[in-house]
């Protein structure tokens, strides 16, 4: 279809090829098979029209109508090569991107936090209850959990801490998961009408917000803890920080890339 | 004929074609026109969707060559294409004989005994039926 020079204005056929290239869902190929046949048959027919004696306008228009609108060439209802329904997956293909993005760093911090807790120790990591919140049963629970510790605050940071780490791990393997059904999603939706029905690099752009605004929030708490409980508990905002900061920058990156690409597609 | 009616009858149209020998989309539909004298009158687009379903059935199958110096995709009948087409068309004759059979028996008594058509009961207004009461 791209030739390299620019089409023609008013072009009817190319119009059409363009409204059908969008439409069309498949593999790559299939769409290229498509798209060659069907403008294969409108040249014909156009070529038709004006060995019959049409101008070439009245020969595109003839042959457009006779072939019929799109979705007769997607063999699927209008509803559902419209937009709306392209625009539904790349919403949920952003969804899957930036919340699985956003669970693997959660799961990063939680590896930050293993190695500041082997560091720094629990206190680093939590903070503990306030004496007269917590009940002679809630220390047992907690010297039950870690047998080893001396005294209850020690077991309930150590349990505190241990629950994080664990979450922690949890949200990252989740993540992988989410974005092992982006990567397959996205391979299955890679049709024109899904991949072109946001603006290029919408996900990068708000998973690098979003990250952004989770970084700035934790690092401000962790300023907090430092200035009011001189670095007790700073470990966990600390570590979801700088793993938020680290998924903010990689976004950009990623934003930066998809706007390069598009800049070069578009020369 | 009414492009609604025809879709159902498509794929047996499609393989008919295909069995006179191998086509490209764009002359499928010519000689579908040529032969139904212009009377298979549908939107010329929905003949690929179905011959994709039909390949990928396996009832066709296709290959890309350059004619009048354009890439096209020629289709032809496959083994078990021309089984479909044999076994859907002996349908098509049985429910098109029957068809055949209850109409033209209509229409043979709206010829022959025009009350028929008067009142749509085969009694013209006043008709008695044979052997009826006075």
């Amino acid at each position: 279809m791209n030739s390299g020079t620019a089409d023609p204005p008013g072009d009817l056929i190319e119009d059409y090829l363009d409204r059908l290239l969008v439409s069309l869902s498949g593999s790559p190929r299939q769409v290229r098979h498509t798209l060659a046949e069907v403008e294969a048959h409108l040249r014909d027919a156009v070529a038709e029209g004006m060995a019959a004696g049409l101008p070439e306008e009245t020969a595109q228009a003839q042959a457009l109508e006779r072939i019929g609108p799109v979705h007769a060439v997607t063999g699927r209802p209008a509803v559902l090569t419209s937009p709306s329904r392209a625009l539904l997956r790349r919403i949920t293909l952003t969804c899957a991107l930036v919340g699985g993005a956003g669970l693997v760093a959660i799961g990063g911090a939680g590896l930050m936090g293993r190695l500041l807790q082997a560091l720094k120790g629990n206190l680093f990591m939590t903070t503990p209850f306030p004496p007269g919140t917590y009940t002679r049963a809630d220390c047992a629970r907690w010297l039950a959990g870690d047998p080893g510790s001396r005294s209850c605050v020690t077991a309930m940071l150590a349990d505190h801490a241990f629950d994080y780490l664990l979450q922690a791990t949890a949200c990252g393997l989740l993540g992988l998961l989410v974005l092992a059904a982006y990567l397959i999603l996205r391979r299955r939706w890679s049709d024109r009408a899904t991949t072109t029905a946001l603006p290029v690099g919408t996900a990068e752009l708000l998973g690098a917000a979003l990250a952004g605004v989770a970084a700035v929030f934790f690092l401000a708490q962790v300023a907090d803890l430092e200035t009011v409980q001189h670095g007790v508990g700073v470990g966990q905002p600390l570590s979801l920080g700088i793993a938020a900061a680290v998924a903010a920058m990689a976004f950009a990156l990623g934003f930066r890339r998809c706007l390069r690409a598009a800049r070069l597609r578009a020369a | 004929m009414q492009a609604e009616k025809l879709k159902g009858h498509l794929d047996l149209l499609l393989l008919s074609v295909l069995s006179r020998g191998p086509g490209h989309g764009y002359e499928v539909i010519t000689r579908l026109n040529a032969h139904s004298d212009g009377a298979f009158d549908l939107p010329e687009g929905t003949v690929y969707p179905a011959l994709h379903r039909l390949e990928g059935a396996g009832l066709l199958a296709s290959t890309w060559d350059v004619v009048a110096g354009r890439r096209r995709r020629i289709y032809r009948l496959t083994l078990a294409g021309e089984a479909a087409l044999a076994d859907q068309a002996a349908q098509w004759r049985a429910f098109s004989g029957s068809m055949s059979r209850v109409l033209g028996a209509s229409a043979f008594r709206v010829l022959r005994f025009p009350a028929f058509r008067a009142n749509g009961t085969g009694l013209a207004a006043g008709t008695q039926l044979a052997g009826g009461a006075a």
